[in-house]
């Protein structure tokens, strides 16, 4: 049997994947059809689409998605803001430093994130903490993990993190922009903040794009803050998804119910990304 | 080029060989061949990573000497890392630990579900043990339908944890007098308890140093005070009675409590910060583990100069949350001869006189009483009062699915502190839940 | 000199933002060096540098196992998916491979929360012995690595002149030599980014690696959770771990970032 060379050199990576991922995604919708608990591995029995319906009134569930959201959406359009500003900094060919500042901004997203989450548990906390300590000095006493403030502070974290990839990507996108609309544009004597608002902004619109939906797709993610701050408290205040079916799945034992949930975030992540994808496209 | 996909390549077929070796099988002995101790055994032990496990991994060096057949690998870890651990453990083909410690919480659900081996058999072969001489709470913890799978290693029942020189300050005498009409005492109802942190609160100093984080913490803490109004999780027939009255009256105190007398921007804090708080001076009381009484009293201690000032009570109310570690032995182990052997010594009443003595937790009878651990320990006072908690302590849950109950009423209860959630609807949604959790099939 | 005062205000902008990125870092090397008591003293600036932590972490901890096992499972997780991801990436940009939708649905696999295949993997690796293994976390790792690396690889194989190859063949090489002795040494530098890229992205997981090792797979990020948790805390010795756990990773970046760009694009930027 003869098989075409470009597919005998994918043939490999297909099997791993469908071994590594496509498996283990048909199995997880085996057992999210089943009532499955590690407590009784053997004794598991099918109960259809039992743990879907019953998930149509999880409050919590539906809270930790709303968090994760609300948590996406903070932390990604400030990533994006401050993102582009610094890339808009360091693509002008007169700032000093470029290339220093470059590299050292872009070092946090290279981090594992429990550091990450670890190193601010300790600068924010409110009897250790240099941050509150410092801040406490000049009359300013901001309670970082109270109820109202800790979803925030966690996408504040996750913009300290994240913030240098956006950056990364923009700054190429901006690079790749070519030069003869910006002479002309001088040439009209468009001011600055139009030639960014006209020409800049549109013509890196793929790169946003790309930039948005990788950042949200990884903010979904987030998991290791909430594990190493807050637990998901105050509350259910910082219950994201992620450590929501951590929690059902391996503090309570119950892998059916965590892989109805899961399955339920994959339809919610592709929505999101669909209809973010046509607006974007067509705006 | 060739370098760079050979290196990987290489090192992933020595990978391959050195699979092989990384699962250390212990030896079984074999049923027939008499005392456990003929072959060499090597047992794995799994602990929570703190200060008494230090004890713990001393005191068994005489153990390897007496029983020089049977070696112990203690594997040591956080608290959090534990429950997926053990649960890999027990559904391993075999046993990663031959030898567990069981939180209170843990007991019922890991029993039922066949994970543990009973222990009545060997208790009762054992001479001169005294399985009757564990405190009556504690020992009740690890019986499961009649058998018995757990032996107490541990006690983590709560207590009051005081400033004595405060209570004993002649200034702050007269003016709680002066203010109150009454004498500034060890607080025993929570009214009074209130009264009391509300007036350090007043002289510059937090009442209290509570620790209302979400799930497992508040529950613990909260439960004392539920007690203390003569409430309950569940009732003698088994229904959830977290919304009654007393449940109602528990939760509004606690939270006036917080807002009025314990340190500001608490929400999130634990064990470890109220602990901070107290051994730095900032705070008057707390309500904590008995056992971090000689840790606050250490001269070299977490509490400096401070040290010797700190005493411990009964919690207000009397009645106090047991939290307690169990020896088990996983039914999948090869090793469950042995294993006995190391659980029986150590809880032995001669070697736990011994850990009790160098700081662990108290759980005998007979130990609490011994003049020679009252003098080489902490003191007569301390030790009766440790009997007088445990002897009036009831777990902290129980049930197969106690850890999902303390987590969910943990996390209404830690809302309702934080003012998201009204102490009605907080009390009302943690019902609900409960019965959820516990009527699901 | 006008022109210098016009820098003035971008150049105050990005120092504010480095002094951001820089002060968590330097704090927490400050804290691994502080004696316990004043690590409970913030501001307090008079004490005397101590090793004590660094030494109870790489002395007597299990740290230094665990980076072991990190660094095994990056380099497993890198080595197969470079061994696997390179020819595919190849097909995909020569010959179009399966269309740009079977590009996607590889890119999508990358994209999928761990929380996905957690259970399932937990219940594999039970039923295949290997919980508690580092070969658990690899397989996992790769789910990640695998669609990166093929995706990074693309993209500097579509910067690579066509001639090439067909110069190869006219000199006698099969399709299978010009790929590997001509095409691949001209992309080493996008081979040895996306390595370091991978390899870093397996380092640096913490939500596998919790639930799927034990004892003696764990790796740093599940020991750097452990210095912190509701019922203990070690100050000092975590901040110590965690620079353990950064430094190699920083250090790291600085030869991986200029190519990052053009690997992460795999094509997408262009279009």
């Amino acid at each position: 049997m003869h098989i075409a060379f470009r597919y005998r050199l994918l043939l490999p990576l297909i099997t791993a994947l469908l071994l590594i991922v496509g498996y283990p995604l048909g199995f997880s919708f085996w057992v999210s059809l089943q009532d499955y608990r590690l407590t009784a591995i053997e004794g598991a029995t099918w109960i259809g689409i039992e743990h879907y319906i019953a998930l149509l009134r999880n409050n919590s569930f539906w809270t930790a998605l709303r968090n994760t959201l609300v948590f996406v959406a903070t932390a990604v359009s400030l990533e994006l803001l401050l993102g582009l500003s610094l890339a808009m900094l360091l693509h002008r060919r007169t700032t000093l430093g470029r290339n220093f500042f470059r590299s050292i901004l872009l070092t946090p997203m290279f981090i594992t994130p429990i550091a990450v989450g670890l190193m601010f548990r300790f600068l924010l906390n409110s009897q250790l903490g240099v941050i509150t300590k410092l801040t406490e000095a000049i009359g300013l006493r901001i309670d970082w993990f109270s109820a109202q403030n800790a979803l925030l502070t966690l996408a504040l974290i996750d913009v300290w993190q994240w913030t240098p990839f956006m950056l990364l990507l923009l700054l190429a996108g901006l690079e790749a922009l070519p030069e003869e609309p910006f002479e002309a544009a001088r040439v009209d004597g468009a001011s600055a903040w139009q030639s960014f608002w006209h020409l800049t902004l549109p013509m890196l619109r793929p790169t946003l794009l790309a930039a948005i939906v990788i950042r949200m797709l990884d903010a979904f993610k987030v998991y290791e803050y909430v594990y190493a701050i807050t637990r998901g408290g105050p509350g259910e205040s910082t219950e994201t998804i992620q450590y929501h079916i951590y929690r059902v799945g391996f503090l309570y034992y119950r892998l059916g119910e965590a892989s109805a949930m899961a399955y339920v975030l994959i339809a919610v992540i592709l929505v999101l990304v669909v209809t973010l994808f046509y607006s974007l496209r067509r705006a | 080029m060739k370098r760079f996909l050979l290196k990987p390549l290489l090192t992933f077929a020595l990978a391959l060989t050195a699979c092989a070796p990384m699962t250390t099988t212990p030896v079984a002995p074999s049923p027939e061949s008499g005392p456990a101790s003929v072959q060499p055994v090597t047992l794995t032990v799994i602990m929570e990573q703190v200060p008494d496990y230090d004890i713990v991994a001393e005191l068994t060096k005489e153990f390897e000497a007496k029983y020089p057949s049977i070696n112990i690998e203690f594997e040591a870890m956080p608290y959090d890392a534990m429950r997926d651990k053990l649960l890999t453990s027990f559904l391993a083909s075999k046993a990663t630990y031959d030898v567990i410690i069981v939180d209170n919480p843990w007991m019922d659900e890991f029993a039922k579900a066949g994970f543990l081996l009973p222990l009545d058999d060997y208790i009762a072969k054992e001479t001169g043990y005294d399985f009757e001489d564990f405190v009556g709470p504690l020992r009740e913890i690890g019986r499961v339908e009649g058998k018995i799978y757990g032996v107490p290693y541990y006690n983590y029942a709560l207590g009051l944890i005081v400033r004595q020189d405060l209570f004993d300050d002649p200034d702050y005498q007269a003016k709680f007098k002066a203010k109150h009409g009454e004498a500034l005492q060890i607080p025993t109802t929570l009214e009074g308890y209130l009264k009391v942190a509300k007036f350090f609160k007043e002289q510059g100093i937090h009442g209290i140093a509570m620790q209302p984080q979400r799930g497992y913490k508040v529950f613990e803490e909260w439960k004392n005070w539920l007690y203390a109004a003569g409430g309950n999780l569940l009732d003698e027939q088994g229904n959830v009675i977290i919304d009654n009255a007393a449940a109602q009256k528990a939760l509004e105190l606690y939270i006036t409590a917080y807002r009025e007398a314990a340190p500001p921007s608490s929400l999130n804090w634990g064990f470890d910060e109220s602990l901070r708080a107290v051994a730095a001076g900032e705070a008057a009381t707390m309500i904590s583990y008995n056992w971090m009484l000689p840790t606050l009293n250490k001269p070299d201690g977490p509490a400096g100069n401070l040290a010797g000032k700190f005493a411990l009570y009964e919690v207000p109310g009397g009645k106090a949350v047991l939290g307690a570690w169990h020896w088990a032995i996983p039914k999948n182990t090869a090793s469950a001869d042995a294993a006995w052997t190391f659980i029986a010594w150590l809880t032995s009443k001669e070697t736990d006189k011994q850990r009790v003595i160098k700081g662990g937790a108290p759980i005998r009878v007979s130990v609490m009483k011994d003049p020679e651990v009252w003098q080489k320990g902490f003191g007569q006072q301390y030790y009766e009062t440790v009997l007088k908690i445990l002897e009036d302590a009831e777990p902290l849950a129980r049930g197969t699915r106690a850890e999902e109950i303390i987590n969910e009423v943990g996390t209404f209860l830690n809302s309702a502190v934080a003012g998201s959630m009204s102490v009605n609807d907080a009390l009302k949604a943690a019902a609900e839940k409960t019965r959820e959790i516990i009527n699901r099939p | 000199m006008r022109k210098f005062y016009r820098e003035l205000p971008p150049l105050a902008l990005l120092l504010v933002a480095l002094v951001v990125v820089i002060f968590p870092y330097v704090w927490t090397l400050l804290t691994s060096l502080k004696p316990e008591a004043a690590i409970n003293r913030p501001l307090d600036w008079n004490f005397t540098p101590t090793l004590a932590h660094w030494q109870r972490v790489l002395l007597e901890s299990n740290i230094p196992l665990q980076v072991r096992n990190s660094a095994l499972v990056g380099l497993f997780t890198v080595g197969i998916a470079l061994l696997l991801g390179a020819p595919a990436a190849y097909a995909f940009s020569r010959f179009r491979a399966g269309g740009s939708s079977l590009r996607f649905i590889i890119l999508a696999a990358q994209m999928l929360p761990p929380a996905v295949l957690i259970v399932p993997f937990f219940l594999i690796m039970y039923n295949l012995k290997l919980l508690d293994s580092i070969w658990a976390v690899v397989a996992t790792h790769l789910t990640f690595a695998l669609p990166l690396v093929t995706w990074f690889l693309i993209g500097f194989l579509d910067d690579v002149p066509r001639d090439l190859e067909e110069q190869a063949m006219i000199d006698g090489c099969t399709q299978w030599q010009a790929f590997y002795k001509v095409i691949l040494p001209t992309i080493r530098p996008g081979l040895g980014a996306a390595a370091l890229f991978a390899f870093i992205l397996s380092w640096n997981d913490l939500f596998y690696a919790l639930l799927l090792t034990g004892k003696e797979s764990a790796t740093l990020p599940v020991g750097i959770a452990g210095f912190w948790t509701f019922r203990g805390i070690e100050m000092g010795q975590m901040s110590a771990a965690i620079i353990l756990a950064i430094l190699p990773v920083t250090i790291a970046s600085f030869f991986v970032q200029k190519y990052l760009v053009r690997g992460l694009g795999g094509g997408a930027l262009k279009g």
